[in-house]
């Protein structure tokens, strides 16, 4: 993004805050502090990109993941990188797929509900109105009606259906399981950013993934970051932070980092740390910060996201679209579930790269079995779903005994599914391997895969059991604040991002308020 | 003898096995008259050089080095037999890194060769020999007729079999000892790395140490252009046993030159008329011919030896075999990529780094090879290769001491094969193969790009790519 003429702090400034992480953890409160007058620094770990330089290849969007290295362990180790951890001026929504449903609001009672997992410290109704503050704001393209909530309305008209979407429509149809297109915060036509230009409307170009070249899908370098710059933030592309200066209350007094090799520092009179669920924990545990409840790093969460493959007689050109324009929330409480919880489920265009990874890693095949499967491309399509993980002991995040090139020890997660995953996970391929039976599908085949990176900060109501309130702040540290998935005390059915955002603009409002 | 070709016959300068001497090769010498000019050598310690005492073998490198610079030829070739074979591959390493005193190198004959890794022998039989050299010399005589007489096939005409055990009575022990003892075992895996010139490799098909398996799982991964031919009947003292059919096989190097390797893959017209057109923005294009281009020049790995990269080539070729016609060479880009240190974000917590594990898992897959079936896996057939795939596909690999576990196997396996399919399908004449569109959704110009607005089934768009299958290639 052009930041050519943004305002600019000078390092011994004191800022009214330092916001670590420019994904959608930071931004929104970036450019909520910004309008109402306030200086603040946005330090990135990763460069700024012209979306333009995008180039519709995997392979070159290597630049937009977080691939520094991470230690996966536990009984279902989750793959970071590329599959859920990006870099750069917008962090993680520079690759994010924009698939936006909002959080169930009986997902954030589940405990009340069930007995397992945790409730959340807020209600539905304190998300709803930072929801549409955000749907209006990025321009979340949907149906007209959204047959789980009679009360939606999406801004833009719905994204086309790419042939994924329609062979799953179809079969649901038949099984009597209700689809609708999907939420996604991609514009379908051609949209005035408030705080922006235009943003082109979305030429179903299937890289959501890769980049988006256009700013038709929503990242944060084209919605909430240029609204940040247009009221005075500014924003430090390449700045690593590694450490806090804090005074005799505890009080973060300055914010260290390394940019083009040179150790400088922010004074600024609040933090808000938005690195996402690995960065943020890993950053706290170094600096033995913020983590009196020893909640730091605990309850890691990956959602269950297993794929259901089939082949298909006719040509599907699954590159061809938004990839997963298809949602189902049908299966949030499943009638004859045998777990807490539920998933959504949607339809997927995945690209080759992408599909032979997962094709390698979770299929297993091998030898001319591989070659002569992956050459089928064109007539591949899938389903997915995004499915409830509880919180579980088991699964944390520590730091290893290996250091990075910044000399900070590198993030082990152990993660694995408990029972509870494990039958999910069962009703979920058992439903989407009948759907793909009832579409005709022939050599189906189940995909196991984690998504999303959740947990590790919990917000609860008190510093005993939780490192944040339900606002992001910090029980301990009375000026910090933490703004991503990491807060999340149980990991929702529904894609975390949209639930990220909303909850930044509520955590910017309490800021302010408290001010 | 075919015909040689018109150019100047090249020098060859030969290199004799452990106990011979420049006279094993007169006979072939004879018959390689007039094609090549035939240059004999003493090496330190053996022949008429037996008091010279020069034996690790940089040493007998460096006497070998002044006696071809003194013939200052300017076109020669180097044959090397068993352990004078490992002398001439590092005096190949030398010349290729442009040692002024070897230019002229044209091509490498190697017999029964001495690898670059510790040569497989069995400590007994190191022992046995390093006893009974400096025995009386009624136990020498003896035991140098039977030593001539087991590294032979059939047996050797009188007046050979004389002149071989002479030879061994006139080598000096000590350089018959320090061989056994060092030289033999001195290890030169990453100093000889893999070497472009032209080389022929012989071997014998009754050879037991240095028989074709050994070469095929030790010498030729060092060699990028080499022919390996296996002489039926022919032992391990294969200039002696049969000069002329070593004398015909090296004759024919000259008429029918080692093909220089390359990566073949290439693209599809059809496919590289849409990667030239405006709905490819430049920098993909320019991405995707650099990726084509990748493996015009031989390739020399960094992190992993010749050894250990040869069986990740062979692996790659069972785990996702190509047409030969068009092989993207897949082992290469994952050494660069190991080289480079550039990761995929996360490893698994039960292995090593990547390149560590790469070595690790290739090093306990060859284990495994050599301890279920006898030799190494690049040297394995296809059938048996894929036995032991399959069994480290399941957890199931026997584990082998000091390297990884089943377990562990299993997880780099599965690295692996996502490591192979995304270099794969990185590169254009896979996604030809596959007939994927998506490269052509727009070019440079990002305020006015095509896109997809057709996403019905079977409705290609009449500029989308068909699939290689179904277009009959």
């Amino acid at each position: 993004m052009n930041l050519d003429s943004m305002r600019r702090y000078a390092t011994d400034e004191v800022v009214d805050a330092v916001v670590i992480g420019t994904g959608a953890g930071g931004a929104p409160l970036l450019a909520r502090l910004a309008a109402a007058g306030l200086k603040v620094v946005a330090l990135e770990a990763g460069p700024n990109f012209d979306p333009a330089r995008f180039a519709f290849d995997e392979t070159l969007a290597d630049e937009i993941y977080w691939t520094e290295e991470r230690l996966s362990g536990g009984t279902t180790p989750e793959a970071f990188g590329a599959n859920n951890s990006g870099t750069g001026v917008g962090g993680s929504t520079l690759h994010w797929g924009a698939f936006t449903p909002r959080a169930d609001q009986r997902d954030l009672k589940l405990r009340t509900e069930t007995g397992e997992g945790i409730d959340w410290p807020l209600d539905y109704d304190d998300l709803k109105p930072f929801y549409e503050q955000v749907e209006g704001f990025i321009g979340v393209s949907g149906p007209a009606a959204y047959p789980w909530d009679s009360q939606r309305r999406y801004p833009l008209s719905p994204v086309p259906r790419n042939a994924p979407a329609r062979i799953m429509a179809q079969a649901c149809e038949g099984l009597g399981i209700r689809v609708a297109d999907a939420p996604a915060a991609v514009v379908s036509r051609d949209f005035a950013q408030e705080g922006g230009g235009t943003r082109k409307a979305c030429i179903n170009c299937g890289f959501c993934h890769q980049g988006c070249r256009n700013g038709a899908k929503t990242s944060m370098d084209v919605t909430y970051l240029p609204l940040a710059v247009a009221h005075g933030a500014e924003i430090r592309p390449m700045c690593r932070v590694h450490g806090t200066e804090r005074d005799g209350m505890g009080r973060i007094t300055a914010v260290t980092y390394r940019q083009d090799g040179t150790e400088r520092r922010q004074r600024c009179a609040a933090v808000f740390l938005c690195a996402g669920a690995v960065e943020s924990p890993r950053l706290l545990l170094h600096l033995g910060l913020a983590n009196g409840s020893g909640q730091v790093g605990r309850n890691y969460m990956g959602h269950v996201a297993t794929q259901v493959w089939g082949t298909f007689a006719g040509e599907v050109r699954m590159n061809r679209g938004y990839p997963s324009s298809l949602i189902s929330e049908d299966m949030v409480r499943p009638a004859d579930a045998d777990f807490a919880g539920g998933y959504l489920m949607q339809s997927l265009g995945v690209l080759p790269l992408t599909f032979g990874n997962t094709v390698a890693r979770s299929r297993g095949l091998w030898g001319p079995a591989l070659t002569d499967y992956l050459a089928r491309y064109n007539h591949f399509a899938g389903i997915g779903i995004n499915g409830e993980t509880l919180p579980c002991d088991a699964n944390v995040l520590t730091l290893s005994d290996e250091v990075d090139a910044f000399g900070v020890p590198k993030a082990r997660i152990d993660f694995g599914y408990g029972p509870n995953e494990d039958r999910l996970n069962d009703h979920a391929t058992r439903t989407m391997t009948a759907i793909w039976e009832a579409a005709g599908a022939s050599d189906i085949w189940v995909a196991q895969r984690v998504a999303h990176t959740l947990g590790t900060c919990r917000m609860g109501r008190d510093g005993d059991t939780a490192v944040v309130d339900s606002f992001g702040r910090s029980f301990e540290v009375p000026n910090l604040w933490i703004s991503d998935g990491s807060t999340f005390p149980s990991s929702l059915s529904a894609n975390p991002a949209l639930t990220i955002m909303a909850l930044s603009l509520r955590t910017a409002e309490a800021f302010l308020k408290a001010r | 003898m075919s015909n040689a070709s018109a150019s100047p016959p090249p020098t060859l300068f030969c290199l004799h096995f452990l106990g011979g001497s420049a006279r094993e090769w007169e006979d072939t010498k004879r018959y390689l008259d007039p094609h090549l000019i035939c240059i004999p050598l003493d090496l330190p310690g053996f022949g008429d050089a037996a008091h010279i005492a020069r034996t690790s073998v940089d040493e007998m490198a460096d006497y070998v080095v002044d006696r071809i610079a003194e013939r200052g030829q300017s076109r020669w070739w180097i044959a090397g037999h068993s352990m004078g074979a490992k002398i001439a591959l590092v005096i190949a390493r030398r010349a290729e890194d442009g040692d002024p005193k070897l230019a002229g190198l044209d091509g490498l004959v190697l017999l029964a060769g001495s690898p670059p890794s510790p040569e497989p022998m069995s400590d007994d039989k190191r022992r046995d020999m390093i006893a009974w050299i400096s025995a009386d010399e009624k136990t020498r005589t003896l035991q140098a007729g039977a030593f001539i007489d087991q590294n032979t096939g059939a047996p050797l005409n009188e007046a050979a079999r004389i002149a071989a055990i002479d030879d061994v009575l006139r080598a000096d022990p000590k350089a018959w000892t320090a061989w056994l003892q060092e030289g033999s075992r001195e290890d030169w895996r990453r100093r000889i790395g893999i070497l472009r010139t032209p080389a022929l490799v012989l071997s014998g098909s009754k050879d037991a140490d240095l028989g074709p398996a050994a070469q095929i799982c030790l010498m030729l991964p060092h060699l990028a252009n080499a022919r390996h031919v296996v002489i039926e009947g022919g032992s391990h003292l294969l200039p002696i046993e049969c000069p002329k059919a070593v004398a015909d096989l090296i004759c024919e190097m000259r008429t029918l030159p080692i093909a220089v390797a390359s990566d073949p893959a290439c693209v599809l017209d059809s496919y590289a008329s849409l990667i030239a057109s405006h709905r490819v923005n430049s920098r993909l294009r320019t991405a995707l011919a650099a990726r084509a281009s990748a493996g015009s020049a031989p390739y020399r790995p960094c992190v992993l030896d010749a050894v250990e990269f040869s069986i990740l080539r062979a692996l790659i070729d069972r785990v996702l075999p190509q047409s030969s016609d068009a092989c993207i060479d897949i082992g290469a880009r994952i050494e660069v990529r190991l080289s480079d240190g550039s990761g995929d974000g996360w490893r698994f917590a039960d292995l090593p780094s990547d390149g560590e594990a790469y070595a690790a898992a290739l090093r306990t897959l060859d284990a495994a090879a050599r301890a279920t079936h006898g030799i190494g896996f690049t040297a394995l057939p296809d059938e048996t290769k894929g036995a032991l795939i399959t069994a480290v596909a399941a957890g199931e690999l026997p584990t082998v001491a000091g390297d990884l576990d089943g377990r562990q196997m299993m997880k780099w396996f599965e690295d692996l094969r996502s490591d192979a399919v995304r270099i794969y399908l990185a590169h254009p004449a896979a996604l030809a193969r596959l007939g994927f569109s998506g490269i052509g959704a727009g070019g440079d110009d990002v305020a006015d790009m095509p896109g997809f607005s057709e996403f019905r089934i079977d409705s290609r768009e009449p500029w989308e790519p068909i699939p290689e299958v179904e277009a009959g290639r």
